[in-house]
């Protein structure tokens, strides 16, 4: 097989990832080719509108499991293809010579078993690493079941390392990844978090949920990112939204990928990492799934509007973040500002605060931005529905899916 | 002598010698401009002669700030008419508000710095990504940008610590300068005192294009098309000079 076709048959694979972040990493390359940008760089962005930053590949798409919505099943007669370890080199090394990319992310189906397979991906990376004194980012994906030595040696060569949770609940796992256990997965966390340091996967890990394959609800999904997040310190939880792939039984038939939702569970993400939210404070048992008409922070402002409008010249830092439209920079830029004079919403605009969600929830030097007799609850809701623009068909979709 | 547009000799550290005389002295500048500038009838032009005095940087630093100092480098750096104005206003109101002159976001002049700045770094940035090198016959890689403002120097100093066992040119397309990397120090020369010795690719060169071609191809979700996302982050000025985006321009 050509070297083209087996590149388009493993990134083919690879695509459902949705890490692409080459961020974080500290690690430093004296003599090498290449090094790593704190800060991450997108070097294109592909037909969807996603970053592409690194070389996303399996090292085979052979795969001894029968995951059902995955296109590397066991069952599914598809061509199949594997690299060696020295054609992944150079692709790596050419592609990075140009500027393509920022580094490799490599990940495989397990062949054989879980040992070989990783042992070919460190084969592989370590070849990279030493032979050709590659510099740039790894992102590798542990192989669950493997043993813990060779997490170890992984881990030494790569900046991040990380297993995928792919379902939220250990029921969804049984019934749609039969081979696969939740403890495996854990066992990779765990591991990697008391181990990790400036040279054990520096850029530390990530994982990835899968969105609206299995019936979980969206308290059930924040719950375990929010465990995930506090028991092992990830950098990041991805959602990737369910694509039917494969035809099954047990699989449900959706016409669009559910984005919309997965865009919500983003938006709450934030919301726990950055601005101090609890997932309690955005679900409930009554209320288990997001609006999928307003984000996340203005329904909760809206369900909490007793403690609206916040006055921009006098509220704390953390409930300027409670505002809608108020992130963190914004936020940051008011308390310095604000020091110095007394900010107008004409202010507001200059400093590039976006006043389309906030400017219903503040008062500047008392004033509120029309008549405060609008300030209530139906008039505010309305007009952020307006302006989420969301096409109406997308909307049919989504409730569609969760009244199933 | 008020009221006049006044010359400096295209420098960052004489601009700055020429306002910091400007404010010490009350003159209230109606423009001021570099040498290439071509007056109309109303102008009323003054060259003062100004000595070149380095230090200057150091007494904007110590006063305002090295975050202050960045951003008004940055400024120079854009291609934004009336930039040198904005950095007399800018430095008018540091002298009074010391390092604390950019959290003034009401004053025009600190509104603009911010987000002039801003938009230089945000340039800076798409092109650590979005710059393409191509291999050429002799191993050199080569790559052409066409940026809005002057960084050719900023992209090339990210380079020279990514690629450092490499010769690599970058050139700036618009104006015609390039930066010529010897595997030690990169130098900015212009076009007229420079010519490559081949510009024929080398033979790997368009098997790794169409490798890269394959990738970019497979790699976008169908079912997740989004050609506004794409074109909002990565606009289309950049599409000339990427590989991936020749069978698609
Ligand atoms: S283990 Fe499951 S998800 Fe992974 S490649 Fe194999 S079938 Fe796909």
């Amino acid at each position: 097989m050509e070297l083209k076709d087996k590149l388009k048959i493993l990134a083919d694979s690879a695509k459902y990832d949705a890490s692409c972040s080459s961020s974080g990493s500290t690690r430093k390359n004296k003599s090498g080719f290449g090094n790593v940008a704190f800060s991450g760089i997108c070097h294109s962005f592909a037909s969807d509108g996603r970053c592409i930053s690194l070389l996303k590949i399996l090292m085979t798409n052979c795969c001894i499991f029968d995951c059902k919505y995955c296109l590397n099943r066991k069952s599914n007669d598809i061509q199949r293809a594997i690299f060696t370890p020295e054609e992944v080199c150079q692709i790596t090394m050419n592609f990075y010579r140009r500027n393509y990319i920022e580094g490799l992310f490599l990940s495989s189906g397990i062949i054989k078993s879980p040992d070989y397979t990783m042992e070919l991906l460190i084969q592989t990376i370590s070849l990279l690493r030493k032979k050709y004194h590659f510099g740039g980012y790894i992102h590798a994906k542990a192989i669950p079941g493997a043993s813990e030595k060779l997490l170890k040696d992984l881990g030494l060569l790569v900046d991040r390392l990380s297993a995928n949770v792919e379902l939220p609940t250990e029921n969804g796992l049984k019934l749609l990844a039969p081979n696969k256990k939740e403890s495996n997965v854990s066992k990779i966390m765990h591991y990697v978090n008391t181990n990790q340091s400036k040279k054990y996967v520096p850029a530390g890990q990530s994982t990835q949920m899968i969105i609206g394959a299995t019936k979980e609800s969206d308290l059930e999904i924040m719950e375990k990112s929010a465990n995930l997040y506090s028991n092992y310190q990830l950098k990041r939880v991805f959602y990737s939204a369910y694509i039917p792939v494969n035809q099954d039984s047990l699989l449900p038939t959706l016409e669009h990928p559910p984005l919309k939702r997965e865009n919500r569970l983003y938006q709450a993400d934030w919301l726990l990492r950055f601005y101090n939210f609890k997932v309690k404070d955005l679900l409930d048992e009554k209320n288990p799934n997001f609006n999928i008409l307003i984000d996340p922070k203005a329904d909760w402002a809206l369900r909490h509007l007793n403690e609206f409008p916040k006055e921009i010249s006098k509220c704390s830092y953390y409930d300027l973040l409670k505002i809608p439209g108020i992130g963190v920079k914004s936020a940051k830029r008011i308390l310095s500002s604000r020091r110095v004079f007394k900010i107008s919403f004409e202010d507001l605009k200059k400093m590039g605060v976006v006043l389309k969600r906030a400017k219903y929830f503040i008062t500047c030097n008392g004033k509120y931005f029309m008549n405060y007799a609008f300030f209530q609850k139906e008039f505010i809701e309305r007009n952020l529905v307006l302006e989420e623009k969301i096409p109406l068909n997308k909307i049919h979709e989504q409730l569609r899916f969760f009244n199933e | 002598m008020n009221n006049g547009c006044f010359i400096y000799e295209d420098t960052f550290v004489h601009l700055l010698n020429l306002i910091f005389y400007l404010i010490q002295n009350h003159l209230k500048p109606e423009n001021i401009k570099n040498t290439m500038y071509t007056p109309n009838l109303l102008d009323h032009v003054i060259v003062l002669k100004i000595e070149k005095n380095p230090e200057i940087i150091s007494k904007i630093i110590t006063s305002m700030g090295s975050f202050t100092f960045r951003s008004i480098y940055y400024v120079f750096l854009s291609d934004v008419d009336n930039k040198e104005l904005i950095i007399y206003y800018l430095l008018l109101n540091g002298v009074k508000y010391k390092e604390k002159v950019l959290y003034h976001r009401n004053l025009k002049c600190v509104e603009k710095t911010i987000n002039i700045s801003r938009y230089v770094l945000h340039e800076v940035h798409k092109y650590k990504g979005f710059l393409r090198f191509k291999e050429l016959e002799n191993h050199i890689l080569y790559a052409e940008i066409e940026p809005e403002n002057d960084i050719l120097f900023m992209v090339s100093h990210h380079f020279q610590r990514r690629l450092k066992n490499e010769y690599w040119i970058i050139k700036d397309v618009k104006r015609k300068i390039v930066s010529i990397y010897d595997k030690k120090k990169y130098y900015l020369v212009s076009e007229e005192n420079f010519s490559l010795e081949t510009t024929k690719l080398s033979q790997k060169e368009i098997e790794m294009g169409e490798l890269w071609k394959t990738f970019y191809k497979t790699i976008g979700i169908k079912e997740r098309k989004n050609d506004r996302c794409r074109m909002n982050f990565m606009p289309k000025k950049y599409w000339k000079y990427m590989v991936e985006m020749e069978d698609i321009l």
